[in-house]
Formats: C-alpha cells, sequence, structure tokens
C-alpha cells in the first residue's frame, strides 16, 4: 500500500474541514419571532415526541394556528429532558412561546418569574375540575391549565374474578381476601408500581389521601395505615415482590399477560390493553377506600401548558395567548382526550366526551375528585413525593415497618 | 496438521458459545421485537412466527435518522483522530514542560459527569450558533472520544521504540513528516481502535444529540421516541429501531477490526 | 540502521543559534499538542469550574432564570455528607465499581487472550462481541430487566427448571446491587477485549517466540512477554474504567432507579435525582464533586505509575 505523501494528507484534511465547514451553514438557529412582513412565529416546547400524542394535538395546533394567522414552530422533546431543557432555555433566556410542561412543575417554573398569567390572555379557569385549578395556581395567580387529564382507578379482570368467585373489591378489607382469593400458581392478585421514583407515590396517593392522609404529614397514623395495608398485601403474598421494579408499563403487562388479577392504573393503557389482549373481560372501577362511605381520591395527573414571558412585543404575545386559548378550547379537548385516551380538564365536558368513549366513565368520574400534588407543597413537593416512595421502598422491603419508615424519611425532609 | 486444524475448530466452537451466553440479552430483545407486544412477558424462545411490522416501520421512520447519525458519527471520528493523534504522539515522545499537567487535565476532563457537559454547553452553543447543527454535534460527539483517544494512543506509542524515531530525525525528515511516515503506521492499531471508540460513542450518543440538536439534526438515539409517548412505550418497535440502528455500525466495526493487524515483525505491515 | 549516524545538515537552511533552535522546536513541538488542548478547554474547563463553584451556592431552578445563585460555603456538602444515605451510597458506589472493573478486566482479558491466536471465524466473532456496545442502554436495560424478573424472567424459568428457586435479582436489596454490577460487567466486557486485543497484537511474535525457546511458555511467557508489555494499556484501561464506571448512571437507573430501598443508589445516580428530579443543583454538585474527588485519587495515581513507565 503506497502511503499518501504529508502534503497529500493535508490536502484531504483541508478538503474535508471545507466540506464540514459548508454544512456548519446549514440547520437554523433557535426559533426567531416574526419577520418584519409576513405572519409571526409561536414557537412551542412540548414532550409529544410519540406518534399518537403528536399527531393528535399538531391538528389542533395546525387549526388554532389558521385561526389566528400564524405560523407554528413546534419541537416535541424526549420526556426525560424536558425539564433540562426548560431550564437551559430559561438561562439564555429563548424559552417559547407555548410550553408544555408536566403540571407538578408548574410552581417551579412559575417561582422563577419565567411565566406570565394565563388571565392576562384571557384564559379563565372556568369549567375546569378543581384539581386542575388548583395545580395550575401559584401565589394566587393561574399559570398553567391542563386539557388533557389523567388518574389513576382499579382494572380488574373479570374472568378470573369469576373464577374465583369474588365481585370487585369497594373497602381495603374486601380488597386484601379478594387479592388473596386471586393468588394462586403464578398469578397474583393484586399489581401496582412501587419503582423507586415518582411513578411509587403516584400510585400510592390513591390510599394515602382516601384515607385522609396529608402530604404536609407524612406521618399521621392515617398514612402508616396507607402504607400497611400495602405492606401487608405484599407480605399476605397477593403482590408480588417485583412491584418494587415495575413501572406503571410493566403493570399493565402483567394484567394483559394474566399475572395480576387487578391492577392500580389509568385511562390511557384502555386501548392498550383493548389492542393487546381484545379477548381479556374486564372492568374499571374506583380504588378501594377504608370504609364503605369514604370518597374515593386519586391524584390528578396530566400536562399544563403555560405562556412564557419571552416577547416584549405585547402583539406578538397577544397572538400566543390566542393559540394557546384555541388549543384549550372546548372541541380541542374533547378530540385530544379521545385521540389519546385521556380526559378532558374541563367537567363540564364530560357527557359530551362519555358520548365518545363510554369506557372512561369511571375515570371521569375520578378526575372529578382527583387531587393536585402541587397543591399544598408547591414548590416543596419533589422532596416529599421522594421522601413517600422512599418510605414505601424500606417498607415493602422489609426492612423497616411502615411506621418508622415514614418517620426516617420525613427526619430527612427537615 | 490435522490435530491443528481441529483444534482451531474447537477454538471456534468455544469462540461460538461464549458468544451465545455473551450475545443472549442481545438476542433475547431481538426475539421480542419479532413477537406482538401483548406478549413480552410470555415470549416464545424462538420467534417462530416472526411479526415483521416493528421492522417494517421502523425502517421506513428512520432510515434518515440512520444517515444522520453515520454522518454525525464519521465527523466526529474524523474531527477527533486530526486532534488526537498529533497530541498523543507528543505527550508520549516530546518532553514537553506540561506534559503532566496536559495528561491530568485530559483525565480530569473524563471525571465530569456528562449531563453536566451537556448543560454547560448549551448556553455555549445557543450564543454561537451552532444548536442543532452538524457541525455543532460532530464537535460535541468528538469530546466524547478524544479524551479516551489521546490516552490510548499516547499508551501504544509510548511502547514504540525512541530509536525508529530518532532515525527519521536524523534522516533530516521534519517532525511532522516523521510523524505521518514512521510514527502513524506503527500506532496504527491504537489509532483505529480510537476511531473505533469514538464511533461507538458518538453513535449511541443520547444526551448531547437531545441537548444541543433535535430538531434539524436528529440522529437515530432521538429518533427512537417517536415511539415512546407519554404513557406508553411500543417495544417491539423500538427494538426493531436499535436492531436496525446496530447493523450499520456492526458492518464497520467488522470492517476496521480488520485493520488492527498482526503486530510488527521486522517492520513489515499487512495491508 | 538506527546507530546515530551523523549526517550533514543541507547547507541551505539558515544557521540558527542555539537557543533559538531550542524555542523553535519546542513551538513546533507544541504545534502537535496544541489543538488538542485548546478542545479540551473549550469543552471541559466551563463544566469543571461551574460544577465545582455550584457546589458552594444555593442553586435552584429559579437561579436559571434570575442568575441569582447565593454563596452558601460548605453548607451542601455539609448537609449531603450527614445524611445516612451518604455512606450507603458511597459503600454501594465503591462495590459497584471495584466489582465492576474486576469481571469487565478479567473476563475482558481472557477473551482477548482466546481471540488473539486465530481460529476460523475468530475475526467476525470477535467483531459480534462489540454488539452489547452498539445498543442504547435504554434497551439494554429493558432487555436485562425482562430476563432477570423474577416471576417470568428467562433466568429464573432456567434455574426453576432444575430444581433451584427463583431470585429476586433486582427486587431484593440482598442482591440487587449483585446483580446491577453483573449488567455492568456485561456491557464493559467488549470495551475492555477491544483495547486488550489491540494491545496484545501489537507485541511482535518473535518475542513469544524466543521466550519459548528459553522454555517459557503459557502463564510464564503470559508473566514475563504479555504482562509487561501490556501494562501501559492496563493502566489507562483500569484508570478510565475506574473513572467511567464511577460516573455509571443510565444502567442502574434503567435497571432500578436506585432502589429497592436504595441498594442499588451511588454517589453518582443520587447526584443525578438530587440535580434533575429534586432540582437542588448544589447538593447535586456537590455530590459530583466527591465523585471528581475519589477519581482524581486515581488519576494521580495513574500519572506516578505511566511517568515511571515513560521513564523506563
Amino acid at each position: 500500500m503506497k502511503k499518501p505523501s504529508p502534503t497529500t494528507a493535508l490536502t484531504c484534511a483541508l478538503a474535508l474541514s471545507a466540506a464540514l465547514a459548508l454544512t456548519a451553514c446549514s440547520g437554523p438557529g433557535p426559533a426567531t419571532n416574526a419577520t418584519p412582513d409576513g405572519p409571526a412565529t409561536i414557537s412551542i416546547l412540548d414532550w409529544f415526541s410519540g406518534d399518537i400524542d403528536h399527531e393528535a394535538t399538531q391538528k389542533v395546533f395546525d387549526r388554532c394556528a389558521d385561526a389566528a394567522g400564524v405560523k407554528l414552530d413546534r419541537q416535541s422533546i424526549d420526556g426525560a429532558n424536558l425539564v433540562q431543557r426548560v431550564l437551559q432555555q430559561a438561562s439564555t433566556k429563548t424559552l417559547p412561546d407555548i410550553l408544555m410542561i408536566d403540571h407538578t412543575d408548574v410552581p417551579q417554573i412559575a417561582a422563577m418569574g419565567a411565566l406570565r398569567p394565563l388571565t392576562d390572555a384571557d384564559i379563565s379557569s372556568e369549567g375546569y375540575a378543581d384539581g386542575v385549578v388548583s395545580s395550575g395556581m401559584y401565589q394566587n395567580k393561574l399559570y398553567g391549565l391542563i386539557p388533557n387529564t389523567a388518574t389513576l382507578s382499579l382494572f380488574v379482570n373479570n374472568a378470573l374474578l369469576k373464577e374465583a368467585g369474588v365481585t370487585a373489591p369497594k373497602t381495603w378489607d374486601e380488597l386484601k381476601s379478594t387479592a388473596a382469593a386471586l393468588t394462586h400458581d403464578g398469578q397474583y392478585g393484586l399489581g401496582f408500581s412501587a419503582v423507586a421514583d415518582f411513578q411509587a407515590t403516584w400510585q400510592f396517593l390513591p390510599f394515602f389521601w382516601t384515607n385522609g392522609a396529608d402530604e404536609t404529614d407524612i406521618t399521621s397514623p392515617e398514612a402508616v395505615e396507607a402504607l400497611q395495608l400495602l405492606t401487608d398485601l405484599l407480605k399476605a403474598g397477593s403482590v408480588s415482590n417485583s412491584v418494587l421494579n415495575w413501572t406503571s408499563g410493566d403493570v399493565r403487562e402483567q394484567f394483559v399477560a394474566g399475572k395480576a388479577a387487578m391492577i392500580v392504573d389509568g385511562p390511557w393503557d384502555i386501548p392498550v390493553v383493548k389492542s393487546e389482549a381484545p379477548d381479556l373481560d374486564w372492568s374499571i372501577v374506583l380504588i378501594p377506600t377504608k370504609n364503605a362511605s369514604d370518597t374515593s381520591v386519586a391524584p390528578l395527573g396530566g400536562e399544563a401548558w403555560t405562556l412564557p414571558a419571552t416577547s416584549a412585543d405585547p402583539a406578538h404575545q397577544a397572538k400566543a395567548g390566542e393559540v394557546l386559548k384555541c388549543f384549550l378550547g372546548d372541541d380541542s379537548q374533547i378530540s385530544m382526550g379521545v385521540a389519546r385516551a385521556t380526559i378532558p380538564g374541563k367537567t363540564t365536558l364530560k357527557d359530551e366526551y362519555l358520548k365518545q368513549m363510554p369506557d372512561m366513565a369511571t375515570f371521569a368520574q375520578q378526575v372529578a375528585n382527583a387531587r393536585s400534588r402541587t397543591a399544598k407543597l408547591g414548590v416543596d413537593w419533589p422532596k416529599t413525593a421522594t421522601a413517600l416512595y422512599q418510605a414505601e421502598q424500606l417498607a415493602l422491603t422489609g426492612q423497616m415497618d411502615p411506621a418508622d419508615a415514614l418517620k426516617s424519611e420525613a427526619a430527612n425532609l427537615g | 496438521m490435522t490435530r491443528t486444524r481441529t483444534r482451531q475448530w474447537l477454538h471456534t466452537v468455544v469462540g461460538v458459545i461464549i458468544l451465545a451466553v455473551m450475545l443472549f440479552p442481545i438476542y433475547w430483545m431481538v426475539n421480542v421485537s419479532l413477537q406482538p407486544a401483548s406478549t413480552m412477558l410470555e415470549a416464545d424462545w424462538f420467534p417462530f412466527t416472526p411479526n415483521l411490522s416493528g421492522y417494517i416501520t421502523a425502517f421506513h421512520d428512520q432510515w434518515g435518522h440512520l444517515l444522520t447519525s453515520l454522518f454525525v458519527s464519521l465527523g466526529a471520528v474524523v474531527i477527533c483522530l486530526v486532534i488526537a493523534t498529533p497530541a498523543a504522539y507528543a505527550l508520549a515522545h516530546f518532553k514537553l514542560p506540561g506534559s503532566t499537567a496536559a495528561t491530568f487535565a485530559i483525565i480530569v476532563s473524563q471525571m465530569i459527569p456528562a449531563v453536566v457537559v451537556a448543560n454547560a454547553l448549551y448556553p455555549t452553543y445557543n450564543d454561537t450558533g451552532i444548536l442543532d447543527n452538524y457541525i455543532g454535534l460532530m464537535l460535541a460527539d468528538a469530546s466524547l472520544g478524544l479524551p479516551f483517544s489521546i490516552l490510548i494512543i499516547r499508551a501504544f506509542m509510548a511502547s514504540v521504540s525512541p530509536s525508529l524515531v530518532e532515525a527519521g530525525y536524523v534522516d533530516g525528515a521534519s517532525k511532522l513528516r516523521v510523524f505521518w511516515s514512521i510514527v502513524v503506521p506503527i500506532a496504527r492499531n491504537s489509532i483505529i481502535t480510537g476511531g473505533l471508540f469514538t464511533f461507538l460513542f458518538a453513535w449511541s450518543d443520547f444526551l448531547l444529540s437531545s441537548t444541543l440538536a433535535g430538531k434539524s439534526v436528529r440522529p437515530v438515539t432521538l429518533g427512537v421516541y417517536q415511539y415512546i409517548t407519554s404513557y406508553v412505550t411500543d417495544w417491539s418497535t423500538v427494538m426493531a429501531t436499535a436492531v436496525l440502528a446496530s447493523l450499520p455500525a456492526l458492518v464497520l466495526l467488522v470492517i476496521a477490526q480488520r485493520f488492527i493487524a498482526a503486530g510488527i515483525t521486522g517492520g513489515a505491515t499487512k495491508a | 540502521m538506527a546507530d546515530g549516524i551523523a549526517v550533514s545538515v543541507p547547507a541551505s537552511r539558515p544557521a540558527l543559534t542555539r537557543p533559538h533552535r531550542r524555542i523553535r522546536d519546542t513551538w513546533s513541538k507544541s504545534l502537535f499538542l496544541l489543538p488538542a488542548i485548546l478542545f479540551v478547554i473549550a469543552f471541559f474547563a466551563y463544566p469543571v469550574i461551574k460544577n465545582l463553584v455550584m457546589g458552594f451556592q444555593s442553586y435552584t431552578t429559579a437561579s436559571f432564570y434570575t442568575g441569582e445563585s447565593p454563596f452558601i460555603g460548605l453548607a451542601n456538602y455539609a448537609r449531603v455528607i450527614s445524611q445516612p444515605l451518604f455512606l450507603k451510597a458511597l459503600a454501594n458506589t465503591l462495590l459497584f465499581t471495584a466489582g465492576s472493573l474486576l469481571g469487565q478486566f478479567v473476563i475482558g482479558m481472557g477473551l482477548a487472550l482466546f481471540f488473539h491466536r486465530h481460529f476460523p471465524l475468530s475475526n467476525l466473532l470477535r467483531s459480534l462481541l462489540l454488539l452489547p456496545w452498539l445498543l442504547p442502554l435504554m434497551v439494554s436495560s429493558t432487555s436485562w430487566k425482562l430476563i432477570l424478573d423474577k416471576d417470568s424472567g428467562v433466568i429464573n424459568q432456567i434455574l426453576e427448571s432444575t430444581g433451584l428457586a427463583g431470585v429476586s435479582w433486582l427486587t431484593s436489596p440482598s442482591v440487587a446491587l449483585t446483580a446491577v454490577v453483573i449488567v455492568n460487567i456485561w456491557i464493559g466486557i467488549p470495551f475492555n477485549v477491544a483495547i486488550l486485543y489491540g494491545g496484545l497484537q501489537d507485541i511482535p511474535e518473535d518475542l513469544y517466540e524466543a521466550a519459548s525457546l528459553d522454555g517459557a511458555t503459557g502463564i510464564r511467557a503470559f508473566a514475563h512477554v504479555t504482562w509487561p508489555l501490556l501494562r501501559p494499556v492496563v493502566t489507562v484501561l483500569l484508570v478510565l474504567g475506574v473513572v467511567y464506571t464511577l460516573k455509571v448512571v443510565d444502567i442502574i437507573i434503567g435497571l432500578t432507579s436506585g432502589g429497592p430501598a436504595n441498594a442499588t443508589q451511588t454517589i453518582a445516580t443520587w447526584s443525578y435525582q438530587t440535580s434533575f428530579i429534586s432540582f437542588n443543583f448544589g447538593e447535586g454538585a456537590a455530590l459530583s464533586n466527591i465523585l471528581i474527588i475519589i477519581s482524581l485519587v486515581f488519576a494521580l495515581l495513574y500519572l506516578r505509575v505511566s511517568r515511571r513507565g515513560v521513564d523506563e
């Protein structure tokens, strides 16, 4: 093999650098605002990188952009990195005109001073579920609203229940006995997610809140009882200790495969279960309460849409507000709710929505009572959420009993 | 002669067994990707009725992203090797003041969590306008492999006998000529290894691509998120994408591995 | 050939004075190193310094927007070290790193030696070994989670079919760390094999022939020929191995999220969660700085060892 001379090599390297330099000129920079003449461009950031979510929301955005006479520049990134991207953009002052964030992050972002109140854009919270309104508030101003909400209920496998001769449980005692009856060779009575992140907290909250416990004091007797319930279920063998590692998706798979007769899950999984197990006979019931007379309280889930205080140009801000107002409109909530299997944030739309999605009846009911996680603790919620799942893991692994686990985690909070 | 041949084939058999054990999780992933999503937990040991829909979807959606990944990764390798090889040579053979400090700095650079680096680069990239840009991502991905390449090439070059190098100087050649004509060919294995790993780092990079690019420059590591909605992941298509994404890289690796030739015997090198 | 026979310098070269020549010599030598140094500074200096400073500040989400991050001295470090999780995370970090490196290196070396002799298909097999490295970590960790599942995972199915009890690989606090180490070893083997193989290929065959003439084969040949010549490569591999393994976050989070009950929580994963999930960037930076200090110890050791090597 003839070795090229140094000069040839240098020439090649220079040519390559030139080619690379040319590509440097390609690719647009960060989204810009309006060109002097022509429609304004409204920038949007969200985490709907998945096809289904993206298309459902894009349809609505396109319609709203046409109505407002603007162009859109939308970026949908993967969920895990959204908050980091928001922080990066906050520090470089390049936040988009319309921003979607998980509603539990609204207090954090609002506290930064990066958002403007939705009411400035003539967007009102009228008709929305209480939980939605309280989750979007920070210091008494409304910063975010959730057009598509989710919550948790209990999925039950009717065939397996019939086989064991039991009915869907309504109280905690019934839950324990039903789960025990449903546990035998390769099948567990109950499944839920207790993996070491906020998913565990999310699935623990229905039991926690329904029993009257409050996130401001996680060592209360009511909190201990709720954790004791889950621990007892695991100790009795009705729940597999694999729950410690199951994500909510894993839990659904267990249900689809018939390995967990009852699971805690949300409305977004209804189409998935239907497509993966079309012959499964199953139904959805409210999460059991301690006493028959208690109300089942579940946590509110969903993405909040906000208006960052980006442009100094009031006309531009007005356009962004107009697009968002249209996006949050009644028709959009229903169309997106149908496509994404989530519940419209406005309870006033319930009847019309249920006409198209009758399976969602239980969830629609649960959403009306759903509670916001950040309503009381605001920016301090993540710490408590962490304490809750750590305590749950300590109790479920048998390393501490529920009371001690909650106490030790609460001590770390200080 | 037959005995040695048999022994050789015995090695092959053992090699295949070792590979089977090592690659079992990958086999499992391919297996799952060929079966419908609902059977993820109870997948058969072998995909008796392979379901290629995930692969068709993945190929249809991702081939553009695969090309982007390829382009960016190769660019990163070129940038990295052009900078790393002379630097490694200098650190190995020139007794420059500050060599130790430089080596130390290079190692320290590897200690920072990747996410911290990505976040720190964002404002700079934003200000210089190379966000979401091929050159920007190539440079960032080159940084993944540069410190490593410098260190590994330096280690190899350190074992090149100084007398070989001296001979070049004595003949009146410039440093560049000695470097290019004598040292680089001898250190070829390490350079290829450095390039290989830079390619792998760049190819599988998610963090830098997600932070510093993502819209116009979208490698396959980001493309896979089309199949991951807020709540549900379409695992069979995701895994199909991962398999498809591995193939071009694998082909390149097999080719590159050929070049890691046998050792130096009297100055002859295999073509 | 290389006996130092002087060759006269062509007359066309201008006569340089000795100090000038030395400066020009140093300058042209530095040019080899300069691009790399500039690159490393441009890409890494700012993150290192920023992280260092952040450890001493109260840095929250608001700081990103307002730019205000009050200096609070060692408060972050004090807070982090005083938590009961600290010692546990530190122990996990050291066990995880030591276990991973040991496994990866020993198995990697074994495989590199195995593939060193050529046999049919050895090239192809060796290249296929790199596959674990080609896959996105998200996919590898999902695959392993399925395989290690207590109830339906393949490994337990195999164990149970031979009469042994299934193990709670990822959900038992006593086993989880071992399971995660095993997966990390699996991921790290290709890296080690590729580098060690390259190093082995660079050792001239005639050295082995000479050694066997002296009666040194097998293990003795390894000890007297292979190991000494591989040392520079091994040293780099081990140091970089330590530095990279200390930083590992994705695979642990993918497998167990640091659980169950912090059984697999390392300083790196804890730092990540503190910064990006609890938004306490000051404490997260303090934790990653502690990790950097641990890495520095190994880096200094490496410099000591490699400097000796260059002088040899």
